[in-house]
């Protein structure tokens, strides 16, 4: 070994404090955490819908629901799993579920099962509001996600920004979800769908730089 | 000697925990692993900085290592990471040649090293992308001399450069 690398080795070792390793489990709890944070939100600014707290609600909102919170983990195991990076490693599940999460507006938009028509769907006067509620909420799960990962060490920044933003806006819509009193699945399949893709675009084109090290 | 992916980990949690003596002698078998490891895919004259570079990054990012998981694979992670760096960063206009009797001795690698090498990434590259990387980033010729001995034309030459240098950031973590 040559003696700049000697002399590197003895600086970094002397200048070495302890650490707290980066674990899975802790990545998991700090997503569960931001959750009940976007649930409390949602409570106390928008309250939960009567068809949420009476379980009443059609069987398209929790379909659309929970396949937001699982498509929301699904993302968010990613992210957490990018801040200690490995040759081997895959994110490939994610992108398998976000296709599956986009049957939803396929069938809603090809009005199949509702009769409904496309032009009624997209001129939803509720669903603009929806969207924007939804990625609002999900700004709480972004930022603790990017926190997360500029304390790690993301090999890929435009891949992690993309997944955080797909998990954030997952994970804020479903919040918002549980406090919107509409139910039908040309309402829920489009409007609550898009801020999963809001998010995926803000954070793959803004988040990056923020991440690179 | 070559310390084992086993010994290596052990060397890092005791690291973490702020054991300096474990700290250098982790430090130094990394710095004598990325040598082997960067050899003939950076010029010789960038390889100490490289090493030095990713030794920095590994004290920076030390708390990045999960303890549950093989070691060997989180470095070539970051060395693989720098690496991609390093090539964006020197664009030369020359350099000194790579030399076919590298001074690195070789050694057979196991199948971790196999898996984790900078060759995997290499391999995804279309042909043209490899070539051009390899003259210009890494042999330090320039654009017009890479565009002269590849019969692409210097434009294509950038172009294949920089669409290589995209994919292999996307590639970082990939293994096979």
């Amino acid at each position: 070994m040559n003696r700049a690398n000697s002399f590197l080795i003895n600086e970094l070792a002397a200048d070495l404090e302890p650490v707290r390793a980066f674990r899975a489990r802790d990545g998991l709890l700090l997503t569960g955490a931001a959750v009940v944070i976007s649930l409390l939100l949602v409570a106390l600014i928008h309250g939960f819908s009567h068809g949420t707290m009476e379980g009443t609600a059609s069987p398209f909102f929790y379909l659309a629901n929970g396949l937001l919170t699982i498509f929301g983990f699904a993302c968010a195991a990613s992210v957490v799993r990018m801040a200690s990076p490995s040759v081997g490693n895959r994110y490939s599940g994610a992108y398998w579920m976000l296709a599956m999460l986009g049957v939803l507006p396929v069938v809603a938009l090809s009005g199949i099962g509702t009769g409904d028509h496309a032009h009624d769907i997209l001129t939803d006067p509720y669903g603009l509001e929806c969207a924007l509620h939804g990625s609002a909420v999900a700004l709480v799960t972004a930022v603790a996600f990017t926190g997360w990962l500029r304390r790690g060490a993301p090999v890929d920044a435009n891949r992690a920004g993309l997944l955080i933003g797909l998990a954030s806006g997952a994970l804020g819509s479903a919040a918002y979800g549980l406090s919107c009193p509409l139910d039908t699945l040309s309402h829920v399949a489009i409007w609550h769908v898009l801020p999963v893709a809001i998010g995926g675009v803000v954070g793959r084109l803004a988040l990056p730089r923020l991440l690179r090290w | 000697m070559r310390a084992d992916e086993c010994t290596l980990a052990g060397l890092m949690i005791k690291a973490q925990g702020g054991d300096r003596r474990a700290y250098t002698v982790l430090l130094s078998e990394c710095s004598t692993w990325l040598t082997r490891y960067y050899a003939n895919r950076i010029a010789p004259s960038q390889v100490d900085d490289l090493v030095q570079d990713v030794l920095m990054a590994l004290h920076r990012k030390r708390a990045s290592y999960d303890p549950a998981r093989p070691f060997l694979p989180w470095l070539a992670a970051i060395a693989r990471y720098r690496w991609v760096d390093a090539l964006r960063k020197h664009y030369r206009a020359r350099m000194d040649e790579l030399h076919e009797d590298s001074a690195v001795e070789e050694s057979e690698e196991d199948a971790v090293m196999a898996r984790v090498s900078l060759e995997r990434l290499f391999v995804k590259l279309s042909p043209k992308q490899a070539e051009a990387i390899e003259l210009v980033k890494i042999e330090g010729r320039s654009v017009r001399e890479a565009a002269q001995e590849t019969g692409q034309s210097e434009s294509a030459v950038k172009v294949n450069i920089h669409r290589g240098l995209k994919k292999l950031s996307a590639l970082v973590e990939k293994a096979e």
